[in-house]
């Protein structure tokens, strides 16, 4: 196990404009054990809570955590609620919310030409796509594949960020298996395709298992 | 006489060099060859303008002639119709562009309401042939002329019904095929330029024009139509001119799903950026989404593959729009476009964070004015029945919120009243087996149930005004009382209701009986000055409404009235009656 944490300020260095509220803040949030933190009302983003903690209460807490040593590492961490969700906070105009809930694949996929195997598109990350969608029965609702070689020319792929909840689940998840340059057959299950209300407009029954025929182009 | 005018002053200009005509040279030209025209001499004015020692001269005066040659080939008259016909193709080949497009434009402008059809479809191929003409540099005149086009045929009025559309009086339908074949060649150039994706495509001024032609075009007229689905018309110019215009949009490079998420999704600042924001007008975007969502507009170049609750997130930018106007067919839009974004996600999925989005929180706002004010009762209908489908689709988190939001913010008492109701109906549920939640269950609950339970003014509370909330909160109420019972008390409302009985039921029953006392008070007053005086047209109060006095109550009509507020009062009280009942029999049941 690694030594304690030093005491890297004295009692005068504390009191003085020295170290900042935040910097304290860091440090205990760095080293504490995370129920101290918690029973300290030190949790959470350190500029919140230096709104909300006076400089007396940090430093006072510092003192106690080298007294009590409860540091990282020395108790069984209750892993508690706020730790395990899974909230994305990003620029207030998007919404991204990400399911906690676990829970088979529901959707499968066969490699029909390998990619380069190296590159694999991340979160956030932009990707190009030629895609064909058909149902179950072969009916093609969607695609984006011109007829002939030469309007290919002129089209351009779909192109979208993955992993945000932008297109339907299935796609945001067998895309980041996917690798530049690979084409695969991706078969959703409805629950992460269109579920009970399925796509009158597009005809997409409801309860549709959907399959797509996706050639990964370009990831930015 | 005009004729040999003109072969004069055009024998005179032949001998001019270096075309240094005189300003008395094209006056004598226009007005000699204005007069041969309008008099039908327009054969001899054919010959002596395709003369090729004249050609100089007709190359520098022949444009001015657009006018009187336009006019006379709107009258149609037929034994004209062939010369003037050629005299124009003949002008067009031989004048300057740039000329022939101001004088032509000219007519275009100058065009009366009754003639603005005709003189476009006329005008159209020539102003084509001229573009074309201008070659590489062509692309602002393009824009000038699109611009003026457009402008024209947005005051043509629209047609409403389907056989408006087929009958097409006005014109508008011609207009809009003949504008699509207008564009033609200009699209096809553009579709060659896009296909590498740069920043100098997209900037290319011709680009941009064309750009700028879909998003007037989608303001107007497409705004204002009401597209008719194949089933009612099966030959639709309208709906094949507007599946067009997201065609193009397309061709010449913007991605329809781009377009659709544009506010959304704010970009970084880059250089030119204002100018972006520009290039695509929000209303104009409001109107793409509503053909593409809700008329199914070329849905077969639209991806089928994005998420329907992102979708509903973008859409939420263009309904915001549509639903803070006034005019109904905007509303209408507004509202369809809601209602077809909101079916198509799961009922209880909208997660609440979504509700920190401003639009989740102002499209509601603007929702709650269509149905307390809007004057079309239609309107007015089926914004409630957007209203409860958009809670329908909150999940029980986000539900709590938004009913919390709405009491504290909509000051409506009709409004609070069906909000209310919706959370009866959420605690019904969440009471069931294995419905348990923490929101309208536990230690949620009872917060929102304060903001129910309450008199806005305590015992001077217009019950008359707020009787739709106190209505629904008494039902409430009772319900809970009867359903949850006192053992199990899963509600907390047990434990609640002497905080309730303080300050909402006592102060409750208080306003009730004053208010009662006063009606009767005065109806009593009322009867007896009835039966007292002869004159009963004495009224204490007159009301005006916007200068115009409103008839006076007759005493009959005041005591009607009266007697319907003492009615309501009664209402009020059989409710509050049965549930201070239920409690007293759960007390002695107690005790």
């Amino acid at each position: 196990m690694a030594a304690d944490p030093a005491r890297v300020w004295n009692e005068e260095q504390l009191k003085t404009e020295e170290v900042p509220k935040k910097e304290l803040i860091k440090f205990i949030q760095d080293n504490a054990a995370h129920s101290f933190l918690a029973e300290h009302k030190l949790l959470g983003n350190i500029k919140n809570v230096a709104k909300t903690a006076k400089k007396e209460q940090l430093i006072e807490a510092y003192n106690q955590l080298f007294e009590s040593k409860r540091f990282k590492g020395t108790e069984v961490e209750l892993v508690t609620e706020e730790v395990q969700a899974v909230k994305i906070h990003d620029t207030p105009k998007e919404s991204k919310t990400e399911a906690v809930d676990e829970g088979p694949p529901k959707f499968t996929k066969s490699i029909l030409k390998k990619g380069d195997k190296t590159n694999f598109p991340r979160k956030g990350d932009t990707v190009s796509c030629w895609y064909s969608g058909t149902l179950e029965d072969g009916t093609v609702f969607d695609t984006n594949i011109p007829a002939s070689a030469k309007k290919k020319k002129q089209s351009k792929p779909l192109s979208f960020k993955v992993g945000l909840g932008r297109v339907i689940r299935g796609w945001d998840e067998g895309l980041l298996t996917m690798s530049k340059g690979e084409t695969a057959r991706l078969e959703i299950e409805s629950d992460w395709a269109y579920g009970r209300k399925g796509l009158p407009d597009s005809k997409i029954p409801p309860n549709a298992k959907l399959i797509f025929e996706v050639e990964l182009v370009s990831i930015d | 006489m005009a004729l040999e005018q003109l072969s004069d002053v055009v024998q005179r200009c032949q001998a001019i060099k270096d075309e240094s005509f005189s300003p008395e040279d094209y006056d004598l030209f226009l007005a000699a060859g204005r007069t041969c025209i309008e008099q039908g001499d327009s054969a001899q004015v054919l010959s002596i303008l395709v003369d090729e020692k004249n050609k100089n001269i007709v190359r520098c005066m022949g444009w001015n002639l657009l006018g009187p040659l336009v006019q006379m080939l709107l009258k149609k008259e037929d034994k004209n119709l062939p010369h003037c016909h050629a005299i124009l193709s003949h002008l067009l080949e031989v004048c300057s562009p740039k000329e022939l497009l101001v004088g032509l434009l000219e007519q275009v402008e100058e065009a009366d309401s009754a003639s603005i059809a005709e003189t476009v479809t006329l005008l159209l191929k020539p102003l084509q042939t001229v573009l074309l003409r201008l070659g590489v540099k062509k692309a602002s005149s393009v824009g000038m002329a699109l611009s003026t086009l457009l402008s024209q045929v947005a005051r043509l009025p629209v047609p409403v019904t389907k056989e408006q559309e087929e009958d097409d009086v006005f014109g508008l339908c011609r207009c809009c095929t003949a504008l699509l074949k207008f564009v033609k060649p200009f699209v096809e150039e553009i579709k060659e330029v896009v296909k590498d994706n740069n920043r100098m495509s997209r900037d290319n001024e011709l680009r941009v024009e064309l750009l700028k032609f879909c998003m007037k075009s989608l303001s107007e007229p497409l705004l204002e139509v009401q597209l008719k689905d194949p089933d009612t018309l099966q030959k639709s110019p309208l709906r094949d001119f507007a599946t067009e215009i997201l065609i193009i949009l397309s061709n010449i490079g913007e991605s329809l799903p781009d377009l659709l998420s544009r506010n959304v999704l704010k970009r970084r600042e880059v250089p030119g950026f204002l100018e972006e924001e520009v290039r695509y007008p929000k209303e104009s975007l409001a109107c793409m989404c509503h053909l593409l969502f809700v008329d199914h507009i070329a849905v077969d170049i639209f991806p089928a593959v994005l998420s329907p609750i992102f979708v509903l997130q973008c859409n939420m930018e263009y309904i915001e729009l549509l639903l803070s106007r006034t005019e109904v067919s905007r509303l209408q839009k507004g509202l369809e476009l809601y209602e077809k974004s909101l079916v198509r996600v799961e009922d209880n999925s909208l997660p609440v964070d979504l509700l920190e989005l401003k639009t989740f929180f102002s499209v509601p706002q603007n929702l709650v004015k269509v149905m307390t004010l809007c004057p079309d009762q239609t309107l007015r209908s089926k914004g409630l029945k957007v209203f409860q489908l958009s809670i329908d689709k909150f999940t029980t988190e986000a539900k709590y919120k938004f009913f919390r939001g709405m009491l504290n913010t909509s000051h409506h008492a009709g409004v609070e009243g069906y909000i209310i109701k919706n959370i009866k109906n959420q605690i019904d549920f969440s009471l069931k087996p294995c419905n348990g939640n923490d929101w309208f269950l536990g230690k949620h609950l009872l917060p929102l149930l304060r903001l129910v339970l309450c008199l806005p003014h305590g015992p001077e509370t217009d019950l008359l005004q707020n009787l739709d909330r106190i209505m629904e909160s008494l039902n409430l109420l009772r319900y809970m009382l009867i359903r949850d019972k006192e053992w199990e008390n899963e509600t907390g409302i047990w434990t609640e209701l002497y905080k309730i009985e303080d300050n909402y039921l006592k102060p409750l029953r208080t306003g009730l009986n004053m208010s009662k006392a006063h009606y009767e008070a005065e109806l009593k007053s009322m009867k007896e000055k009835k039966i007292s005086s002869k004159d009963s047209k004495a009224s204490v109060c007159t009301v005006t409404v916007d200068n115009e006095k409103l008839p006076n109550m007759t005493p009959e009509m005041q005591i009607q009235v009266l007697q319907s507020a003492l009615f309501t009062f009664d209402l009020i009280e059989s409710v509050l009656a049965r549930i201070e009942e239920i409690i007293e029999a759960k007390e002695r049941h107690l005790s």
